[in-house]
């Protein structure tokens, strides 16, 4: 990317040479090619975008042509819209008085990362982790809601099975370090949430059960991933593994 | 007949230092200035009240007289009674910022503004040598206005011949600003340039001595002339001062603002410029290093003080604020082992001067395309980063030590608390790289700082938002709203806790990390902040601005304390000497200008650079000034002599006027080249090694 000069006007259409002479007149010396094609499209774009709202206003009011009125108040809509300009000068005088009034807050010793409150920042988890809901399945009483709890997705390699494949209610291992292949199958995975990490395999609140999953059932179907807000610190650290773990695996996460 | 300030539904204006906001509740209506009675000098007898309740059909109350004059805020306010005018006055339904724009109102005939213009060029050509020079001071500002006041009547055709006639004979600094003048031809096109409302609203400022400015009234109050009398009492304000006039080299060091000169009286408040107590505390015994006696932990000892001030540490400066002036954050261990560190480098530290200079480290930043836009370096030298037009921010390692994030929550908990090297194990030893590049903003990143003790990063982009980003995780914590304008600069305090940012929107603001809005803003500048710099006490904040001053603010009430004008053009770089007396300040014009803050003074001009001076650095102990420039060289200055000797006599700081010798070439102390490269950054390690850096560019 070079500074070129002035593109040479023999070849170049008008619009193009009146934009490199407004360059000029501004003094501007060097500039890349490519600078006149963008003032062209801008010029074009703003003239197109004015008039189509001049013809708009002008028929709203019934009038037979586009007249300078119609023109202005166009002018006037878009700029209040699209080309804003800072505050004037009495305004930022008058908000700073009102500021600089306030004495300066004191410092609290020894508070940890001085940061504003969660709301304003960007350090909660962007992703949330949707508590379970019942699901009944075609073959009812075989099935159960796939519930597992966090962390404790364990499979063999192209197999959806979580423990033994029986009728009963299998609780799931909490294997922290098993991953998990789901390679090519998506599974609705419904994680609790509140359920703290480090727990142990038997997940004790009502909500989060047994895993009850018939591989051949499992087979064919598709299961997402859905994921809910957790207020920060419930169930932290085992989304962040499970993220980890499962990054290559799960696309929904 | 009278003209009025045209206006929309709602208008702000000022009045006497509080903000009335009118509304009207036609959209044909114009809103009009309140003017409070009884203040101010009833100059022309005019004044607008407003019409509250819309009666569109009675027009406006309003005093007739030759003229209306609605004064801007900063000036007295023009009042009057009311009078009643029949007939609704023709009012065009365009939005106006502020009804006094009305300012501008006819001074008299427009046709013979040329004629008033050329008459006062050839008084004043005619005049005696010694005043010549101090009353063409006012060519510029009255061309100026007289031009916008042509333009805001709407008499487009005499507009341009003046302009024609008369725009060469301004000065060549002022050549910028007329381009940008030939540009607004009507009122519309004044409307969106806040620079240009601003000039209009505000007071140029003309120092004169009393005997050219007799000369000047006894000429323009003869009838003839007293329409251009007018408009030097309506937008001028001249400062009188008593002694020999200035010559035109005296006078050219100091113009060049977009607001003409600064008031004597806007530099005399007192300034603390001394630095704060460091904390005392003890220095752990080392064979190594003889400091190890000094139980009172005084880094300052090492450096070899150039202020008498009587600087003990036993003895309060008197030039140095109060401990608790403005609130800091306390000490934490890991600062007290910086400092520590910090001492014991200070005792490698190589004495710089005339005989000694300092070896230069230049790093280049390789395929950038012309895309960076900012960099900093740690206090440490540890780690550089660089902020590009792509909006990315890259971090990398100087050193061989990689940079690494923490560990995972879940793997914290796993290790021992308890072992001495814990620091190290919770890093992460997977994500060690010795590149970190952050996401996150969503326009080219316009300024870069690291905090004091590395925990935090700090970048402002176009995208009017400064963001706050851990390096420990090298993820963004938070993003400062406020500024919707693109954001020039940004800097932490030497103490952590506070930064600065400065932008498009004029004003400079001062943020705390745990503040989501600003602490205070530091409105007063003409045109965009363009750097912004904290002093190395804390307590003042310099920003530099595209209108060609040099503001110093008080942190703790957000006064403007120092105004500095000179520069030619907008201000790119500042740098505070370490001892806080002094201050240096680089723009486009390619002149280092330095300054005595304690006084208020200009004290020396560095001429040598040929194009815009990015980047400015003192020394470690303030011996040696380093300026890089797009010229693609790095020269260094003699700061000790550039300090010394300085005239401080009454007339001196009566005056603020100075003869400033010409001794750039005794000051230079070495030009080096880079390769086609431009210096955007400079940095002098503890040990007084000078790192550079810039971005190699092929042409």
């Amino acid at each position: 990317m070079e500074a070129a000069k002035m593109a040479s006007p023999k070849s170049a259409p008008k619009d193009a040479q009146v934009m490199a002479q407004i360059l000029k007149d501004m003094g501007i010396t060097e500039y890349e090619p490519r600078v006149i094609n963008q003032m062209l499209e801008f010029a074009y774009r703003y003239v197109t975008t004015i008039l189509e709202d001049a013809k708009i206003y002008s028929s709203h009011a019934k009038k037979s042509s586009v007249d300078a009125d119609d023109v202005r108040l166009a002018i006037q809509c878009r700029t209040d819209q699209s080309f804003t300009s800072p505050p004037p000068r009495d305004f930022l005088l008058d908000i700073a008085r009102q500021k600089n009034q306030t004495p300066l807050p004191l410092i609290k010793p020894y508070s940890g990362p001085r940061l504003p409150p969660d709301r304003y920042c960007l350090t909660a988890p962007n992703y949330r982790l949707k508590s379970l809901q019942k699901k009944v399945s075609s073959t009812a009483g075989r099935i159960t809601v796939p519930r597992l709890s966090v962390g404790a997705v364990s499979s063999r390699p192209s197999t959806p099975t979580l423990g033994t494949p029986s009728a009963q209610a299998v609780s799931v291992s909490a294997k922290v370090g098993a991953p998990v292949s789901l390679a090519g199958q998506r599974f609705t995975v419904q994680i609790p949430s509140s359920q703290p990490a480090g727990k142990s395999a038997t997940p004790t609140t009502p909500t989060v059960q047994n895993v009850l999953i018939n591989p051949s059932l499992i087979g064919p179907k598709n299961i997402l991933i859905t994921t809910n807000m957790v207020p920060p610190g419930a169930a932290d650290p085992n989304p962040l593994k499970r993220k980890h773990e499962d990054d290559d695996d799960y696309d929904a996460l | 007949e009278a003209l009025l300030g045209r206006g929309t539904s709602a208008a702000a204006v000022a009045i006497g230092g509080t903000v009335a906001t009118v509304a009207t509740s036609s959209p044909g209506v114009a809103a009009v200035a309140a003017v409070p009675p009884g203040k101010g000098e009833a100059r022309g007898d005019c004044a607008v009240s407003p019409s509250f309740g819309g009666n569109p059909g009675n027009g406006y109350v309003l005093r007739c007289a030759p003229c209306l004059r609605v004064s801007s805020p900063s000036s007295k306010i023009t009042h009057s009674g009311d009078v009643r005018v029949g007939g609704a006055v023709v009012v065009e339904d365009q939005p106006d910022v502020s009804a006094v724009l009305s300012a501008y109102n006819q001074q008299g005939d427009p046709t013979l503004y040329e004629e008033y213009y050329s008459g006062l060029k050839h008084f004043i050509e005619c005049s005696l040598d010694c005043h010549r020079a101090e009353l063409s001071q006012l060519f510029y500002p009255l061309f100026v206005h007289m031009y916008l006041e042509l333009v805001y009547n709407q008499h487009e055709s005499e507009a341009k011949s003046f302009f024609e006639r008369f725009h060469g004979d301004q000065e060549c600094y002022y050549q910028d600003d007329l381009r940008v003048l030939s540009s607004l031809t009507k009122k519309e096109h004044m409307k969106g340039n806040e620079t240009m409302l601003d000039f209009r609203t505000s007071k140029f400022v003309l120092r004169i001595s009393r005997d050219s400015y007799q000369l000047l009234k006894r000429h323009l109050q003869e009838k003839q002339n007293n329409q251009i009398w007018n408009i030097v009492q309506e937008h001028l304000y001249i400062d009188i001062f008593d002694g020999m006039p200035r010559s035109k080299q005296q006078i050219d060091a100091m113009v060049g603002s977009l607001a003409g000169e600064a008031k004597r009286e806007a530099n005399k408040a007192k300034v603390f410029f001394g630095l704060l107590k460091e904390p005392e505390f003890d220095v752990p015994l080392d064979d190594e290093d003889e400091e190890g006696e000094n139980e009172e932990g005084k880094p300052k000892k090492k450096k070899p003080k150039k202020d008498n001030v009587g600087s003990k540490s036993k003895k309060q400066d008197p030039n140095a604020p109060p401990q608790n002036r403005i609130p800091l954050p306390e000490l934490k261990d890991s600062d007290k082992l910086d400092k520590v560190m910090n001492m014991k480098e200070a005792a490698r530290r190589v004495r710089l001067g005339p005989e000694c200079l300092p070896s230069i480290c230049f790093y280049t930043f390789l395929n950038a395309y012309q895309g960076l836009t900012a960099v900093d370096i740690t206090d440490d030298s540890s780690m550089i980063v660089g902020g590009f037009a792509d909006s990315t921010v890259r971090v990398w390692s100087v050193t061989p030590k990689k940079l690494r994030s923490v560990k995972t929550a879940a793997d914290l908990s796993l290790i021992d608390k308890e072992s001495d090297d814990v620091l190290e194990r919770i890093m992460d030893e997977k994500t060690a790289s010795e590149l970190k590049i952050l996401y996150g903003h969503s326009g080219p990143v316009y300024g870069t700082s690291f905090s004091p003790d590395r925990n935090y990063l700090l970048s402002c982009s176009e995208d009017g938002t400064v963001r706050l980003w851990s390096l420990q995780t090298f993820t963004c914590l938070v993003g400062y709203k406020g500024h919707n304008y693109p954001v020039w600069d940004t800097q932490f305090s030497p103490y952590g806790y506070y930064f600065v940012s400065g932008g498009h929107d004029r004003v400079a603001r001062l943020w705390a990390t745990d503040h989501y809005q600003p602490l205070r803003i530091f409105a007063g500048h003409l045109a965009d902040v363009t750097c912004t710099r904290f002093h190395p006490n804390s307590n003042y904040i310099a920003t530099g601005s595209a209108d060609r001053t040099i503001r110093l603010w008080d942190v703790l009430n957000g006064n403007c304390v120092r105004i500095f004008t000179g520069h030619k053009g907008p201000i790119h770089s500042l740098a505070f000497s370490p001892n806080g007396r002094f201050l240096a300040t680089g723009a486009t014009d390619g002149r280092v200008l330095l300054w005595d803050i304690g006084h208020g003074l200009m004290v020396g001009e560095l001429k040598g650079h040929t194009d815009t001076i990015y980047a400015l650095r003192f020394s470690r102990d303030g011996e040696i000034l380093a300026s890089g420039s797009m010229d693609n060289t790095v020269r260094l200055w003699d700061a000790v002599k550039a300090f010394e000797d300085l005239e401080t006599d009454d007339f001196t700081t009566a005056t603020g006027h100075i003869n400033l010798p010409e001794n750039s070439q005794d000051l230079l102390l070495g030009t080096y080249m880079t390769k086609s490269t431009p210096v955007v950054h400079l940095h002098f390690t503890r040990r007084n090694l000078l790192l550079a850096a810039g971005a190699y560019s092929s042409q």
